[in-house]
């Protein structure tokens, strides 16, 4: 029962990057919203006119999961964890626009249900979490530009993922290292090196967990990842 | 439609069997604000299952686990509304 307890304590005290309530202050939250409402209503206007509606089975299955994954922490170094973002995984299911829109539901819950996050930094949240892994998809896209072969979209996948990691913490360093609670600690000169140096590593399972699940989909289901139509060019052809 | 159902079975099946190994370690931020000596203040919304557990049920694995499970049931039906609500119909 003890020994239950311990392991599950990394269900239990979980937030890799969801920043609590009373670590932003109120101008940084308030900007954070207003950054994260300007990306969603752009989702939310490119879902609309882009996708048909058998998307709907498909991004609630993958909200499903992503919800489910970022409860797993997997060790990383020296003691300390992460869990899979998925929103990599998600750009490349479900193209950018429904990536975000779908990331912000599983952050929403997370926040309203479970008290993983907090209320009033969940703008920052969905910045770091859903717009920036979201738009890690045009990376992916970038660096498969003059390249079909799928090894090369698989390692895109990998740099893509590690990077919406690292970019996500950045952000989140930045956003606590200018905030009041953290000044004593010495502000953004600290936050943000000691926010990357642990991402980097988080990331690199990030990006594992991202290739595999991509490189299975690839072999087991292609039709279901309507990212890569999109990415190819033949947008809303591929939904199942 | 049934691949869908088959691939939320295998989701929660595997949360049931992931949960117990899941690390105990602190995350990212977490270890960030731990080493920095920042205490985490009190949540000003707990919400209905505070850290992934239903608080009235003592044994933690089956707590999280019904705490995940009304989770990724939750998560999956507001997905499904929001992706009904945004996508048009098909022209049929």
């Amino acid at each position: 029962m003890i020994g239950n307890t311990i392991v599950l304590k990394g269900v239990t005290e979980d937030f890799v990057m969801h920043i609590p309530d009373g670590f932003l202050s109120p101008a940084i939250c308030a900007l954070m919203y207003a950054i994260a409402i300007g990306f969603l209503v752009w989702s939310w206007r490119k879902v609309r006119v882009t996708y048909p509606r058998s998307l709907a089975p498909l991004l609630a299955v993958s909200s499903a999961f992503v919800f489910a994954a970022q409860m797993i922490n997997f060790p990383i170094a020296y003691g300390t964890s992460g869990h899979l973002v998925g929103g990599t995984f998600l750009s490349v299911l479900l193209g950018p626009y429904a990536a975000i829109l779908s990331m912000t539901i599983v952050l929403m819950m997370q926040a309203l249900f479970f008290a993983d996050g907090g209320v009033f930094t969940f703008g920052a949240n969905v910045f770091n979490m859903a717009v920036i892994a979201g738009l890690s998809f045009f990376l992916v896209k970038l660096l498969t530009k003059n390249s079909k072969r799928s090894s090369w979209l698989f390692s895109s996948i990998f740099i893509a993922s590690w990077l919406s990691v690292v970019l996500g913490a950045l952000a989140c360093g930045l956003q606590i290292g200018f905030s009041p609670v953290f000044s004593d600690a010495g502000g953004v000169a600290v936050t943000v090196p000691a926010m990357l140096f642990w991402h980097a590593l988080i990331g690199l399972g990030e990006a594992t967990i991202t290739t595999t699940l991509v490189s299975q989909l690839h072999r087991l289901q292609p039709m279901l990842l309507n990212g890569l139509a999109i990415l190819r060019g033949r947008q809303g052809e591929r939904i199942p | 439609m049934r691949g869908y159902l088959k691939a939320l079975i295998i989701i929660l099946f595997c949360l049931a069997i992931l949960i117990p190994f899941a690390s105990e370690a602190p995350d990212g931020l977490e270890r960030v604000v731990e080493a920095l000596g920042i205490e985490e203040h009190e949540p000003t919304w707990k919400g209905l299952m505070p850290d992934y557990t239903l608080p009235t049920i003592d044994n933690p694995y089956i707590s999280t686990i019904l705490a995940g499970t009304f989770g990724v049931l939750l998560v999956l039906g507001v997905a499904f509304v929001v992706g009904m609500a945004i996508t048009k119909p098909n022209k049929q």
